[in-house]
């Protein structure tokens, strides 16, 4: 077993828990043992329009927090992973901002030493496990599923900052979805926004955003939208139907997190993997149903 | 202490201010000379179709030291972070940066800001998360919780009056 601490982030473990169950169940198939920490909080991220030195902060305080595990960090959240990335980055660049920010850490006994890496989802699976290894658990094939990805901004940009997929032609999570069997296609709006960060000011220009999507990849007859997000899998499953208002369109796309696909490829019953949390018809797969 | 007592600090507020004077005025000098007005930013910008937000003109406007009239506009406030701009710019300059920095000279100056911003802050200052933990319902209407669905306590700060302190400091002041 691979040892990593999870960080789990504010939007997956206060409400899009079909992420988290999931991955709990999937990733330890794989030989991965996630240890809980205690102390975590927000990456920062969602206040970088109001305070850029607090999602810094924020970030570092996280990361050190993981550093006294000694063990490299598990984020499934992409926006978590932009935040924490982007921190480490100025921490190894800028020596006085690293003083300025330990000096604040320490008034709760932290410091900051970039010690450690993040890992997202996609890597993790990818590059960490190995699609050998992920091919060796598969119990069941998802042959003929013809599968639209979203990998989610914060995922694939800016690539200055370092992110562990293409910004232009992201394809690990196809190749994952290959040796599971199915038929990932790419789209032409494949790496279209979900509009989530708007949610904040214009939840309607967001919603919009959604939909639009939503509606070429119904257009374009795909079975299942995989996502690995939990702001963009809030706007494409949980409110799938009011983003189909906004393009006056009945949308009915079965969106999944890419963790719950692969457990029912690896064999895993549907109730461990909180499909009954999904809100979109993810019924219409007549997958797991045994 | 809530935000609006934050924000309304006045001194605290000035220094922050100054910073992010210096962060833009930086960028007009550093960055903006390297923008030869392409608009391959906007042509792939997220919000442009939707909500106007032209990103090559928030450069054009920086460079013409336009830094009040940004500030107190609300197309800043349409960027989507999709962090396309960035990416694509040929001369690696980045719009999306511009962006951040001129939103939070709008909160530091005390302007009003929009929609949940405010609440999300808040909810950091009190449990250290934007959203506390949520009931959610199934498919077929059933609600759950954590508990129900096996997962344990979240993480959170432990020591709550350390953590408000150090962001409360943030939030007003530099440090
Ligand atoms: S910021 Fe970059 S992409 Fe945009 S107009 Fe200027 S040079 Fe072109
Ligand atoms: S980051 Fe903002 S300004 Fe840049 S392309 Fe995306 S929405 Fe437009």
């Amino acid at each position: 077993m691979t040892k990593y601490a999870f960080y789990p982030g504010c939007v997956m473990p206060t409400e899009q828990y079909a992420y988290e169950v999931s991955i709990r169940e999937v990733l330890p198939l794989l030989n991965i043992d996630l240890v809980d920490v205690e102390g975590f909080s927000c990456c920062g991220e969602p206040m970088k329009s109001m305070n850029q030195l607090m999602t810094l902060y924020l970030s570092a305080r996280n990361l050190a927090l993981a550093e006294k595990q000694n063990l490299d960090l598990f984020v499934p959240c992409p926006m978590c992973h932009l935040s924490l990335s982007e921190c480490q980055r100025v921490m190894e660049s800028n020596t006085e901002m690293r003083d300025r920010v330990n000096s604040m850490l320490a008034s709760e006994d932290l410091q900051y030493n970039g010690s450690i890496d993040v890992v997202h989802t996609v890597n993790l699976l990818h590059d960490h496990i190995g699609t050998e290894e992920i091919k060796k658990h598969v119990k069941k094939s998802l042959s003929g599923l013809k599968i639209a990805t979203h990998y989610g901004c914060h995922l694939i940009r800016p690539s200055e900052v370092g992110r562990p997929v293409d910004s232009e032609n992201p394809q690990k999570m196809e190749t994952i979805l290959k040796v599971l069997g199915a038929e990932p296609m790419d789209y032409p709006e494949k790496l279209d926004c979900c509009g989530a960060m708007l949610s904040a000011n214009h939840p309607e220009s967001a919603l919009t955003k959604t939909g639009q999507k939503l509606q070429k990849v119904q257009e374009q007859g795909f079975d299942v939208f995989v996502d690995v997000c939990p702001w963009c899998h809030r706007m494409f499953d949980s409110k799938q139907v009011k983003a189909g208002e906004t393009v006056a369109v009945k949308l009915e796309i079965p969106v999944m997190y890419l963790t719950q696909l692969l457990g029912l490829a690896l064999g895993v019953k549907k109730e461990k993997l909180g499909l009954e949390l999904n809100l979109s018809p993810v019924d219409k797969l007549k997958l797991g149903d045994k | 202490m809530g935000i609006v007592d934050l924000t309304s600090m006045a001194e605290g507020q000035t220094t922050l201010r100054n910073e992010i004077n210096e962060r833009l005025l930086k960028l007009k000098s550093e960055i903006s000379d390297y923008c030869f007005q392409c608009a391959k930013c906007t042509s792939g910008c997220e919000a442009h179709k939707l909500l106007e937000l032209e990103p090559h003109k928030v450069v054009a406007l920086l460079k013409r030291g336009l830094i009040d009239e940004l500030v107190n506009s609300d197309v800043i406030w349409t960027c989507m972070s999709c962090f396309k701009c960035r990416e694509r710019c040929p001369q690696k300059v980045a719009p999306v940066e511009i962006l951040f920095a001129l939103k939070n000279m709008a909160v530091a100056s005390g302007k009003q800001i929009p929609g949940k911003y405010t609440a999300m802050l808040q909810s950091i200052l009190s449990i250290g998360l934007i959203q506390d933990v949520q009931t959610v319902s199934t498919r077929d209407n059933k609600t759950k919780k954590r508990d129900d669905l096996g997962l344990p306590e979240v993480s959170k700060p432990v020591d709550a009056v350390k953590f408000q302190t150090a962001i409360t400091k943030l939030a007003v002041e530099k440090v």
